[in-house]
């Protein structure tokens, strides 16, 4: 009953910190940030303006193009002054009566303009793409059928593999890093010590930080899957999953807390920490490393279930393996949280 | 006053190097940043290594060999071919049948194959598709169906082809402004203790006046800040033809986050305060640095933003060079900021000090 009172004060004490407002922004300005920057910036695709001035079909067909970014203009001025800005790789400027004059064999001058700054391999992309389409004004039966073959496995782009560094900073920040500050200032206000003054125990205290964490840990992991559209198909093996991952945090939270003597100590302590706890995601962003090394990350124990959930479609028989593993790292730190917390009470008691 | 200013900067210098925890992160940052620019590719990959086998291979050789942004290999086998695919050295490989001359030579419809990796996206799929047919074109005798323009007509701005500026050049002022940011956090961080501690009344009754606190704090900030982003700067090689553009854009920079921690620090009362706030006021700062690392213009709403003159100031003299005349509207924009912002925070902390 008591760890319910002080979880209650957590929950009426925690939304007035600011910090709060960071585990429910930063998931999502990470996810606008991989998704405009890494996907963008990147993988660029070749960027295309059109100025249609006599209602071209090839217009139509350049816009139903996939990867070629088109964008269609009012003039040719304006298509000009932004290609040579480089907000686009290449226009295209299609004059009045530019497909009758090819279908009628004139060869029409064709007012392709070319940005500086394009990269070589994007002009020859827009340029080769142009020349095909106007082709097929003439050519319903090209002298040439290309058969296209894919060969070895698809993968996953840069953006699905950033999935698990969305979820390790959704889930540290309101998993680790709220209950570890709340732990800190309530030292530095002395708060704790009129916690502790009542029958409340250093254990009831912390287990009740501890599962303030691991609820915000579970919502900002599913609003982060949300975000992403990678909730998956089997809710109950993410949620699962995002229980390893609460309880895990909650107790990095209340270990750094602990120890921490003070807010400062706190940062510098995440920042070291923040490797052991971040350095997992690493790896599936570059397929060709050893991946076993990420084996050695106890936050890979629920990253990896939460990526095959969310990603491959997995379901609790596919990840119970590296998810019992996971939830065995949490039971292996509880002693050394519990020791932890009776330091931290011993020193509290000799200070007061 | 040059004596009480001096004696004030002494005492924080004392104080700042006492803070462990921005000393670290301070230090840590700066070397992160130069480990993580040198390891980035010092060049832009702007060719297509396409494969060719067959007995079109010669004439595709022949007819796109020079062509920039793409690398020809021409492969003895089919096999070899594919292989090369699967193992990801080549973008994509063209394999034209035996009687691939012969067929299209009668006016028939011959089928080449080209394999690509599964990752392949569908620009480069059309485009090699294009390639493929319009090389059957050629060997027909097809004429094109249009003209082509002259290539200096159609290339629009310099032509940089083959010497792209690369990302990691580009990136060089979301480094300093993230050097400038611990830096602008470390002073708020000061200011902010020094008011709750109330040393800065102890300092106002001895001869010393709030102007000259405010000029020590102005001082030791941006000299701080400049000189630390200034050899950050000098670690990744970005002072090249135009160093007193890019040292002048520096100090102004260092400048707007001092006036930003002045801000910062006189309005935060505890360390997550100041973190929030920090961030808060620097999130505009990075928009625009972050906009230079994307082709093309910035919106019009990136361009008012204060960090906006600074970036393009360091973009322009580190990778292209620029000189005074092509600098000084951006320099003069960022000096305007700085006035603004740095105003602001001195009334917003002379205001503070008065009132304890």
């Amino acid at each position: 009953m008591r760890i319910l009172a002080l979880f209650r004060r957590e929950i009426q004490v925690g939304p007035r910190s600011p910090m709060l407002l960071w585990a429910v922004l930063v998931p999502v300005l990470l996810t606008v940030l991989v998704r405009s920057v890494f996907g963008s910036l990147f993988q660029p695709q070749p960027r295309l303006a059109v100025v249609d001035e006599g209602s071209s079909v090839l217009t139509e067909q350049l816009l139903q193009l996939d990867d070629i970014e088109v964008t269609v203009l009012a003039s040719a001025d304006e298509l000009r002054e932004k290609v040579e800005a480089n907000d686009f790789d290449a226009g295209l400027v299609l004059q009045s009566g530019f497909d009758a004059a090819v279908e009628s064999g004139d060869q029409p001058e064709l007012h392709l303009y070319i940005s500086g700054e394009s990269l070589a391999s994007n002009r020859i992309i827009l340029e080769i793409t142009a020349l095909d389409l106007i082709r097929g004004l003439t050519d319903d039966n090209p002298l040439v059928n290309v058969k296209v073959v894919s060969l070895g496995d698809e993968g996953y782009d840069l953006v699905t593999r950033l999935l698990p560094m969305l979820m390790i900073y959704a889930v540290v920040i309101g998993g680790a890093f709220i209950p570890a500050m709340s732990l800190v200032q309530e030292r530095e206000a002395q708060t704790i010590d009129a916690v502790l003054a009542t029958p409340a125990t250093m254990d009831e205290v912390l287990m009740a930080k501890g599962l303030f964490g691991f609820v915000l840990a579970i919502l900002t992991g599913v609003f982060t899957l949300f975000l992403n559209s990678a909730w998956g198909v089997h809710p109950w093996a993410m949620l699962a999953a995002l229980a390893v991952a609460g309880v895990m945090m909650a107790e990095f939270g209340l270990i750094l807390g602990s120890v921490a003597s003070d807010s400062t100590m706190l940062f510098t302590l995440l920042k070291s920490a923040g490797l052991l706890i971040v350095f997992p995601v690493i790896f599936p962003l570059f397929p060709s490393l050893p991946q076993w090394i990420a084996w050695l990350g106890p936050t890979y124990y629920f990253l990896d279930p939460v990526f095959k959930i969310a990603i491959e479609g997995a379901g609790l028989a596919d990840v119970w393996l590296p998810l019992s593993a996971g939830a065995l790292i949490c039971v292996a730190l509880v002693p050394i949280v519990r020791i932890l917390g009776r330091r931290l009470a011993a020193r509290l008691a000799v200070t007061t | 006053m040059i004596r009480i200013v001096w004696a004030i900067i002494r005492k924080d210098i004392a104080q700042m190097s006492r803070d462990r925890f921005f000393a670290y992160i301070t230090i840590l940052g700066l070397v992160v940043y130069v480990v993580l620019f040198w390891a980035l590719p010092s060049t832009v990959d702007e060719t297509l290594d396409l494969g060719v086998h067959g007995v079109g291979a010669n004439l595709l050789a022949e007819q796109l060999g020079g062509e920039e942004g793409l690398d020809l290999a021409v492969f003895d086998t089919s096999d070899a071919l594919e292989r090369a695919v699967t193992d990801g050295e080549l973008v994509a490989g063209v394999d034209f049948p035996d009687d691939f001359l012969p067929t299209i030579a009668t006016g028939a419809q011959a089928t080449v194959t080209v394999y690509v990796p599964a990752d392949t996206t569908d620009d480069i799929r059309t485009a090699i598709s294009g390639l493929v047919r319009e090389l059957a074109y050629l060997v027909a005798g097809t004429t094109l169906p249009i003209t082509a323009p002259a290539e200096d007509e159609v290339v629009l701005g310099p032509d940089r082809a083959g010497d792209q500026v690369p990302l990691k050049d580009k990136l060089r002022p979301l480094l300093a402004i993230f050097l400038l940011m611990m830096e602008m956090m470390s002073l708020a961080s000061l200011i902010a203790q020094e008011i709750r501690s109330k040393t800065v009344t102890a300092v106002l009754v001895t001869p010393a006046r709030t102007t000259d606190f405010l000029a020590a704090k102005t001082i030791l900030g941006t000299a701080l800040a400049f000189v630390e982003v200034a050899v950050l700067m000098a670690a990744i090689r970005a002072f090249g033809s135009s160093p007193t553009v890019l040292l002048t854009a520096l100090l102004l920079g260092s400048f707007l986050v001092t006036g930003m921690a002045l801000l910062a620090g006189s309005t935060g009362r505890d360390f997550i305060e100041i973190l929030l706030l920090s961030v808060a006021l620097i999130v505009p700062m990075m928009i625009p640095a972050g906009a230079a690392m994307f082709p093309g213009s910035a919106a019009p709403w990136i361009k008012v933003l204060p960090a906006y003159g600074m970036t393009q100031a360091i973009v322009r003299a580190s990778a292209y060079g620029a000189g005074w005349a092509e600098a000084a509207p951006y320099l003069l924009t960022t000096l305007a900021w700085c006035v603004g912002v740095f105003a602001l925070g001195v009334f917003m902390l002379k205001r503070k000090v008065e009132t304890l």
